[in-house]
């Protein structure tokens, strides 16, 4: 049944093909929801620019470093990037006000902490406008299957099939450096199902929660500070 | 030939094994910015002890590795940047100086009283977390010891993306910045070190009247410097 014209290479590629349109078939699933809660006005002038912090681990917060990053690298990329100031540099110039245990927990505690010898002029300085707390993390909320490999002189496989979903969950709070107030909050949730079938070869079929939510968070975080509807 | 290179394969599988069982961190100059303060107007001296200048921390994790943890000069290097940051005339002074006669309003003597660590196994988290328990001993110009305060300091660090020894050095890093916000915001509260150039001022002025206490130095001697809350989490 094979066509007389299909040649040897492509034999060798019909399983292979095979394998991608299942990968295709099977490919990881998300589901993703971000949300925006507008407290007050925003905005960006010239020389102004945003701090991406997380909220402390005194108050239970564990949101990955690298989360943090990403969120700090999307908000700068591309055309619209906001101008972002590295939070160690910001952290260490204001150095011991925004440690895990002094940052202002909510903003009500601002004006307290403008009052304190040289912070308005450091924050001047470094043209921080907007604090963004981020809170919240990737966890593991469910899996299951199982794989086997084995490997001998003759070569090695696996056979089986394993699933989990990870919920990636974070909240963003924008607080504002000049009005001492908190301009709104964001929040995205992520969750998705990976997927690893083994038919000698394992096809890992990733899903990708933390790096969209990421994504979706930074998009919407650049559209919430530079707009400037009234709340 | 042979026996020699079987003699090296073994010695480096035996030094694998080894280094594989446990975990070296040592912390060398670790960044502790100038803090964003009004100094206060105190002449102080601190004198560091043997143990605090090269603490070296050795524990066994049950069923798990073994971690050596070296903070090195970091401690002093963290107060004498604290210190000088804090008060208007600061100086380091020899192990065994004695506050009479150096011309000082204070003299600080910190110490490193517990350190405690855990690894993601025994947290079942991702972090590694450090706490310190410095105890700070202040003592006025005559000698006599005036506080004895504990402070508790916490450093956690996640060890996604970096090793676990880089993740337990940042989270020692950061219990020492934590010492270091928690002196800035209580030292003076808790203590009443600020107090002290006022006492020696007035004992300066009284002193052809002898050994009158200096004003204040009562309240000073009963500050409650165990009564603070440990916070650390």
């Amino acid at each position: 049944m094979i066509p007389a014209n299909l040649s040897r290479a492509g034999l060798y590629l019909l399983p292979r093909l095979g394998l991608i349109g299942l990968a295709v078939t099977l490919s990881a699933c998300v589901t993703s929801r971000v949300e925006d809660v507008r407290e007050n006005g925003t905005g960006l002038s010239e020389g102004e620019g945003v701090v991406i912090m997380a909220k402390s681990y005194h108050l239970g917060n564990e949101t990955e470093a690298d989360f943090i990053s990403c969120v700090g690298d999307s908000i700068g990329r591309g055309s619209s990037g906001l101008r972002v100031v590295p939070h160690t540099e910001f952290v260490d110039a204001l150095f011991p006000w925004f440690e895990p245990r002094t940052a202002p927990a909510e903003t009500k505690s601002l004006p307290e902490l403008m009052q304190r010898p040289g912070v308005t002029e450091m924050i001047a300085d470094k043209g921080v406008r907007y604090v963004v707390w981020l809170d919240g993390d990737t966890d593991r909320v469910a899996g299951g299957g199982s794989m086997s490999c084995a490997a001998g002189p003759g070569g090695g496989g696996c056979f089986g099939f394993a699933w989990w979903q990870n919920d990636a969950s974070y909240q963003a709070s924008v607080w504002d450096l000049q009005g001492l107030e908190d301009a709104g909050t964001i929040s995205a949730d992520v969750s998705g199902t990976s997927f690893l079938p083994a038919i000698v070869v394992p096809i890992p079929l990733i899903a990708r929660t933390q790096s969209k939510a990421c994504k979706g968070l930074a998009d919407q975080l650049k559209l919430f500070i530079v707009s400037e509807e009234p709340a | 030939m042979i026996a020699t290179r079987v003699k090296a394969v073994s010695v480096a599988i035996l030094v694998a094994a080894v280094s594989a069982c446990s975990t070296q961190v040592k912390l060398e100059n670790p960044t502790i910015p100038d803090p964003l303060i009004d100094k206060l107007p105190l002449s102080v001296a601190a004198r560091f002890p043997e143990r605090f200048e090269h603490f070296v921390h050795e524990e066994q994790v049950i069923g798990k590795k073994k971690w050596t943890i070296d903070l090195g000069r970091a401690n002093s290097m963290l107060f004498e940047k604290l210190f000088g940051s804090m008060f208007t005339e600061f100086q380091v002074v020899p192990q065994d100086a004695e506050p009479a006669g150096l011309g000082i309003d204070a003299l600080i003597e910190p110490s490193i009283d517990a350190f405690e660590f855990s690894v993601p196994n025994q947290s079942q988290t991702d972090a590694f977390a450090v706490w310190i328990r410095y105890r700070i001993k202040i003592f006025d110009a005559e000698g006599t010891q005036i506080a004895n305060w504990p402070i508790s300091a916490y450093g956690k660090s996640m060890s996604s993306g970096i090793s676990g020894g880089d993740a337990l050095r940042r989270a020692a890093v950061l219990a020492m910045r934590d010492a270091a916000a928690l002196v800035i915001l209580q030292m003076d509260k808790a203590t009443g070190i600020s107090a002290l150039s006022a006492a020696r001022a007035s004992s300066q002025t009284a002193r052809p009247s002898a050994s009158k206490k200096a004003p204040g130095a009562e309240a000073l001697q009963t500050t409650p410097t165990e009564e603070l809350q440990d916070d650390s989490g």
